[in-house]
């Protein structure tokens, strides 16, 4: 049970940080956002994308044996930015919470 | 030939992933489906739906069977035409005896071994094998094909074409196509950071169909690119026979070293021993792993040289909680159980070595980790697919104005690999299902009469795309895609519905009162898999009513 | 050579195939096979130098199926990768000769 929570947990930060990765962008953050990024927005979801992606990385070591906790991470990288790629394409305001932690409107 | 690279590069991905996609897919839907093989067995064969079991007692379960065991069918018909003379009615001299079980196995499966004589080539062997209950002995009928790991799963590797290994050379080829096609995507994409999340499905058909073909391909890379080459290297043995062929004379001068070096002799010294309790040999081999901080079951067991002096027992380390496999052997001599050797720990160069080869063959449990797979799999299959209807949709206009029928048949060729191939998978299940248990005598067994099916329905789909396709030499959409896309749906809950009125496990039961998740999840994918046909055919048949391009069809390329 | 290759776009683009995956698989054989030898002559375990040689030799065959049509002149495409891919095998049976 714990080792379900914490995996769920990992997925979590990989989808998150995959988000903050994408809003970094210009294209998705407008998706999202009427208003342009500023610099400083721009490089704070950059961190925190890097961020979500490491605690991703952390959360699934505590879990498994390195070899197999790597491959986990690098699977759900793929599946975070699918599930990022696919909710920026049919609802990109559910991606609002993430932009909301770097700038308020 | 060309200008400057990424023509060269182009050229390369387009024409190789064409001609080998096909093969590709294939292997990328089979892989995926492979996954979950042994599951997809208890599906298939419902005496089998019981839970998984440890390795049972060598000395009072497993013994009698090896002794009552002989080489099967197959393999005494493949020896005919090698030995100078006839082959005995009974083979006595035992070369070993192997028994394997997986965390994911109800069933044991034995395999043994025997020397041939009279045959010419002296490495040559007659096989046998059983499957076995582990529970108390009893084997499995011979005739119930394990449709996922004895089908689906060689068809991946192997597009169960063994005639001169032709078909492992097919893949082969198809592996190295597919790294190249990877490399050549990213020299072509120049947006390929920019565009790393973007689908535009409302756009034209040839720029979403192009943008998912980018993303499935993209996000996945690493997932593609290793298991195309973790593929390459698990059969490198079979492509470049190097240490059996040039290097021969090395590999023998090797095995000789290194049967002095570890003292598990090479040859039988020709004298006969009893076996002593191998029981104890394993119980010891789990104490001397606990003692060494890596405590485990085991996974598989061997005996050599059996029933002679120089016999040994190896037992090897079920490789459940790490990527590398079954590993950590420890060998006894088989008359008294003294240890002869302890496995040292892996070089540097194995340890990767049996890291790749274990991310592919994935002998580890970890459910999370085996359904990635099959999403990175099935990413592919979308891939492969969206690259096969850019091709057409970028062309057809033109041929269609040149009066070409290229596009056509691409586009049958397309119908038939993609939701085809899904169909043919349908019909072995299905047949699975309806065959009767037992069959008139003088027909073929029923293993082999459902994987004639799977041919069977996997020819008819592919007549029907061609028959369909007619309108895509005028520049507009097969029909075939909704109409495959139906029956997908039609036959999958078919499938389900067929489970239940054949076995009686339907979902409730399966899922809540007496939960067993490997029929569960088969049950689940198929009726998801309906889900998303049906979607797709109603997507289809929408956009042919409005007479607008239709929508990426590449929701239907996968289940 | 080149002048009638460029007039026949069908045979350069069979030769260039062909180069890319017969000349391709030389390269490869010549290199495990002196990989194998050669580093086992040097020391290492055996299946390591086969594993090791095997794993570089499959990425070595990327390398070469992709150079094999990006390069400008086909005759020097043949000539490595055949030409390299034979002194590759014969050093390592020079190798095998000398451990034996």
């Amino acid at each position: 049970m714990r080792e379900a929570a914490l995996l769920a947990a990992a997925l979590a930060a990989c989808v998150a940080g995959m988000g903050w990765l994408a809003l970094a962008m210009e294209t998705h953050w407008t998706q999202v956002r009427p208003d342009a990024p500023t610099r400083a927005a721009v490089l704070r979801l950059r961190a925190l994308g890097g961020l979500g992606l490491a605690a991703g990385l952390a959360l699934c070591l505590r879990v498994d044996h390195a070899s197999m906790a790597v491959l986990v991470w690098v699977m759900a990288l793929a599946g975070a930015a699918l599930a990022v790629s696919l909710v920026l394409t049919w609802q990109p305001h559910w991606l609002r919470a993430l932009a909301w932690v770097v700038s308020r409107p | 030939m060309f200008s400057n690279f990424r023509q060269a590069m182009a050229w390369v991905h387009t024409w190789f992933g064409l001609v080998l996609g096909f093969v590709l897919m294939a292997c990328f839907f089979f892989g995926s489906l492979s996954v979950f093989d042994r599951e997809i067995d208890r599906w298939a064969i419902p005496a089998s739906r019981h839970a998984a079991q440890p390795m049972p007692s060598f000395d009072t379960l497993l013994q009698p069977i090896f002794q009552d065991m002989q080489p099967s069918k197959e393999s005494l018909d493949y020896l005919r035409d090698r030995v100078d003379g006839p082959l005995p009615a009974r083979f006595d001299t035992v070369r070993s005896w192997g028994a394997y079980t997986t965390h994911r196995d109800p069933v044991l499966s034995l395999f043994t071994s025997y020397e041939v004589p009279n045959a010419r080539d002296p490495d040559d062997a007659a096989r046998g094998n059983r499957t076995i209950d582990p529970r108390t002995g009893v084997a499995l009928p011979d005739d119930r094909l394990k449709i996922g790991s004895q089908f689906f799963y060689p068809l991946h590797y192997s597009l169960n074409l063994s005639w001169k290994d032709l078909g492992y050379w097919i893949v082969g080829l198809a592996g190295l196509t597919m790294l190249a096609a990877l490399v050549s995507g990213v020299v072509m994409h120049r947006r390929i950071f920019r565009e790393f999340f973007t689908f535009r499905p409302k756009k034209s058909t040839q720029r979403s169909v192009l943008d998912l073909h980018n993303m499935t391909g993209v996000l996945a890379l690493p997932f593609h690119f290793f298991f195309a080459f973790t593929g390459l290297v698990i059969f490198a043995g079979i492509y470049f026979p190097v240490t059996h062929t040039q290097l021969n004379p090395l590999h023998e001068l090797h095995e000789k070293l290194e049967a002095e070096e570890t003292g598990l002799p090479h040859d039988r010294a020709g004298v006969a021993a009893p076996l002593a309790s191998v029981d104890a040999m394993a119980a010891e081999a789990q104490r001397r792993w606990a003692a060494r901080g890596m405590a485990g079951e085991v996974g598989l067991l061997t005996v050599s040289h059996v029933g002679d002096a120089n016999g040994y027992v190896s037992v090897y380390r079920a490789g459940t909680d790490r990527i590398a496999l079954v590993g950590d052997g420890i060998h006894f001599k088989a008359g008294t159980g003294e240890l002869l050797r302890e496995d040292p720990p892996r070089t540097a160069v194995d340890s990767v070595n049996t890291f790749l080869t274990g991310l592919h063959l994935q002998h580890f449990r970890h459910w999370l980790l085996r359904w990635l797979y099959v999403l990175g799999g099935l990413l592919g299959c979308v891939c492969i697919a969206t690259g096969f209807i850019f091709f057409v949709e970028k062309r057809k206009k033109q041929h269609a104005a040149a009066g070409s029928q290229g596009s056509r048949v691409v586009d049958a060729l397309a119908v038939t690999t993609v939701t085809g191939m899904l169909l043919a998978a349908l019909t072995i299940l299905i047949a699975n299902r309806l065959l009767p248990e037992s069959l008139p005598a003088g027909w073929p067994p029923r293993g082999d009469l459902e994987q004639y099916l799977f041919w069977a329905g996997w020819a008819l789909a592919m007549a029907h795309a061609f028959v369909r396709s007619a309108p895509v030499a005028q520049g507009r959409p097969n029909p075939a895609w909704r109409e495959q896309c139906w029956a997908v749906a039609a036959i999958a809950v078919a499938a389900v519905l067929l489970n239940w009125l054949t076995t009686g496990d339907h979902l409730a039961r399966t899922v809540f009162i007496d939960t067993y998740w490997p029929v569960a999840g088969v049950d689940l994918f198929l009726l998801a898999s309906a889900a998303l046909a049906a979607g797709a055919a109603r997507r289809l048949g929408r956009r042919a009513a409005a007479g607008v391009r239709p929508a990426p069809r590449a929701e239907a390329a996968h289940a | 050579m080149t002048a009638s290759l460029a007039s026949r776009p069908r045979l350069h683009a069979a030769l260039r195939v062909a180069a890319a995956v017969l000349g391709g698989y030389a390269f490869c054989w010549g290199f495990i096979a002196l990989a194998t030898s050669g580093l086992f002559a040097l020391g290492m375990p055996f299946h390591d130098a086969e594993h090791l040689g095997s794993i570089l030799g499959m990425l070595l065959y990327l390398a070469a199926f992709l150079w094999a049509f990006a390069a400008r002149r086909l005759a020097r495409v043949w000539l490595v990768l055949a030409g390299g891919g034979a002194l590759m095998a014969g050093a390592a049976s020079l190798v095998q000769r000398t451990l034996l």
